[in-house]
């Protein structure tokens, strides 16, 4: 009810202000402007999210102090702590980040927004920014109508600059012509209630604007215009960087439980902070002024005064809580607990990470490698053997002569549970998440979704192997029950490989080594034939085995070719460019083909030249 | 001169085509030398290896990447073309 009566209520009074004060309208205005102006700036910056901005989040996440620097610079470049918040958030969410690197970066990103303060402080109120701002908005706004995503993304970065500016501009007049028929300060509140008060009133305005950069600004013009006192604009401060936490929490309500875990985080280092910035407000008034005379602020410009204040409780509440982050840590991990989760459920999709491109496509491979994951087990388990002793070295040949238990599980039950419902949440996940997706992502992320399509298929060429497996890996027959367990060991080295080149994901030369794989293959089925045509003849095998054996080796190879394809795309870890080029070198069928040729002609050769 | 090449350059800054080409380009160079690596690296294998069976599949490992590098080369090539 009061969440319903909330949007209204808010209406209603701004109606009402506008009607009794033109210079209300004006601030209001220009608070609006630089709301719209913010909203560019990120648009703008999402634009490069699809690179720069993700290599440098990885490379910053190794070390404490790296993370740290990383939040403080990005805020400051971008000035938009929200922004660094909602990436950090999905970027934990899709498991590319530590919980305690992603805390990091959030308590620098509350460092890095204090330079919002200096910058309106410094310059926005001496330098007359309106005369920038129309261009910086014309420029701007051509630009964000070129076709090129990067030109986009200037376009929006300099018109929301030029909004930010021009509303910057709007408050600062609308707070100078008030001054003339209304005094604000004569609402001024002194002590300890004031500084609650007002701190308070912070919270508000930055959970109604969703953004403390505006409060803050909205705090300065007024401040610079005499409408606020100095004591209650710092109480105001501190309650916008209590009430910026809402936009960290509501970014995670979506995320999965790293996502929640840093928002609440953020919410401590905050609340801690700010609790201790108003108990010492006056101690850290004085250190403010001590401070502001080394930097040679004079004692009566008090918006200078307000960033120094800003910068130090800020700077303050890192010094407090980073000694104890690891600790913070391990209470976040107990209090707030993950989901008990099944197999199918998918770990890195969610809707936190589906509007950042690049993000959302490695959320997505992720996630199709857990699908190969499950499809890997029930494939092992189809060959009778266990995916570990596959994977582990050990010699394939001896593993599965030793093992000799026919394949009884359900497999369409399997592939219901652990495959089937995983693939379709990958599947509506990519749905959701092209629609922000320039069309060489899109691409990407098709390429991932047929990836995902061929292990499917992989799956029921094997549930097709299944039944001749079972008959036959216990045959009586030794040349049947041989040329079996050749098909389940050329399948068992294929995953060994597969898991091979999956670990080297970064060296293209290994991960374009798998189409070797698919020469082996072309070579065994070319072979076979003239196996089956002499156990035929020597009446080892029966006519029924042979097309049993016809046919399931061909279920084999299309299992591993299936395969192949997929770990060409899933398994690169390379950038998208590079994985695009990876794929564009691989052979296709008839250049394999030829390339066979070409070695059996020189293999002839060598044995024509030694005979 | 100068001013034709900022021109060009200018150009070259809002042509998205030619943007992606010189992407593709560098992407290619890189695939194509890890290639090279990867090959020596399988050729350096190759005359160390002792078993025979070994070595005549590692020859093939060699032949192979020798040709997905040709072919990097070539499509390196078309593109050089193009731009």
């Amino acid at each position: 009810m009061l969440r319903k009566l909330f949007l209204p209520t808010i209406f209603v009074l701004l109606a009402y202000g506008f009607w009794v004060s033109p210079d209300f309208n004006e601030v209001a205005a220009g608070v609006a402007i630089f709301l719209v102006g913010m909203l560019a700036l990120e648009e703008g910056f999402k634009a490069f999210t699809g690179g720069v901005l993700e290599k440098l989040l990885r490379r910053t996440t190794d070390k404490l102090w790296k993370s740290l620097c990383f939040g403080v610079v990005s805020t400051s470049v971008m000035q938009s702590s929200s922004l660094v918040s909602v990436i950090t958030i999905s970027f934990l969410s899709a498991g590319l980040v530590s919980l305690t690197a992603g805390v990091g970066i959030i308590f620098g990103a509350n460092l890095g927004t204090t330079t919002g303060a200096w910058l309106v402080a410094g310059l926005g109120l001496k330098i007359k920014i309106s005369a920038y701002a129309m261009p910086m908005l014309v420029f701007g706004v051509m630009l964000i109508f070129q076709q090129s995503r990067t030109t986009k993304g200037w376009g929006y970065i300099l018109a929301g600059l030029g909004a930010l500016f021009l509303g910057i501009h709007h408050m600062k007049e609308g707070f100078e012509a008030f001054k003339g028929t209304f005094d604000l300060t004569d609402f001024a509140v002194g002590g300890y209630p004031g500084v609650l008060l007002f701190a308070l009133i912070g919270v508000l305005a930055t959970v109604i604007m969703q953004s403390s950069h505006a409060t803050l600004v909205l705090i300065i013009t007024g401040l610079s215009a005499g409408q606020i006192t100095y004591e209650n604009a710092l109480a105001l401060a501190i309650g916008a960087n209590i009430g910026t936490t809402i936009t960290a929490i509501v970014g995670s309500l979506s995320a999965n439980v790293d996502g929640r875990r840093l928002a609440g985080a953020h919410l401590i280092f905050n609340a801690v902070t700010a609790a201790v910035a108003m108990g010492f407000i006056y101690q850290l008034t004085g250190l403010v002024d001590w401070i502001a005379g080394g930097l040679g602020i004079a004692p009566d410009n008090y918006t200078l005064k307000l960033a120094v204040f800003h910068t130090i409780f800020n700077g303050l509440g890192i010094l407090l809580v980073l000694p104890f982050i690891n600790r913070m840590v391990d209470l976040l991990n107990r209090v707030i607990k993950p989901r008990v989760r099944t197999s199918s459920e998918a770990r890195y999709l969610n809707s936190s990470n589906a509007g950042l491109p690049d993000t959302a496509i490695e959320a997505v491979r992720l996630e199709t490698l857990r699908l190969y994951d499950h499809a890997a087990e029930i494939i092992a388990e189809v060959l009778g053997l266990n995916l570990e002793d596959i994977l582990n070295g050990k010699p394939i040949g001896s593993t599965v002569a030793q093992t000799r238990r026919p394949p009884t599980f359900d497999i369409d039950d399997r592939y219901e549970r652990s495959v089937k419902a995983l693939y379709a949440q990958i599947v509506e996940f990519i749905g959701a998440a092209q629609s922000f997706m320039s069309p060489h992502q899109s691409h990407e992320l098709f390429a991932l979704r047929a990836a995902g399509r061929d292990i499917v298929e992989a799956i029921k060429d094997t549930k097709h192997l299944q039944k001749n497996l079972a008959r036959y890996v216990a045959s009586e027959n030794e040349h049947i029950r041989h040329e079996y367990d050749d098909i389940r060991a050329n399948l068992a080295r294929a995953l060994r490989r597969l898991d091979r080149v999956r670990r080297q994901g970064e060296d293209s030369g290994a991960v374009l080594s798998l189409d070797a794989i698919k020469v082996e293959m072309k070579r065994r089925d070319q072979e076979l034939e003239g196996k089956i045509n002499r156990l035929i003849g020597e009446q080892l095998i029966s006519a029924p085995m042979s097309i049993s054996l016809m046919n399931d080796s061909g279920y084999a190879y299309h299992v591993i070719k299936n395969l192949v394809k997929m770990g060409e795309v899933l398994f690169s870890t390379s950038e998208s460019a590079l994985r695009e080029a990876e794929r564009s070198v691989s052979l296709d069928e008839a250049e394999l083909t030829e390339l066979m040729q070409e070695n059996t002609k020189s293999t002839s050769g060598r044995s024509n030249e030694n005979p | 001169m100068k001013i034709r090449r900022l021109i060009e350059k200018a150009q070259s800054v809002f042509d998205a085509e030619d943007r992606k080409t010189k992407a593709q380009k560098k992407s290619l160079k890189h695939v194509v030398k890890k290639l090279r690596k990867h090959e020596k690296s399988l050729q350096k294998q190759h005359r160390e290896e002792k078993s025979e069976a070994k070595s005549a599949k590692l020859e093939d490992q060699i032949k192979l990447a020798h040709a997905q590098r040709k072919k990097g080369l070539r499509l390196l090539k078309d593109l050089k073309k193009k731009s």
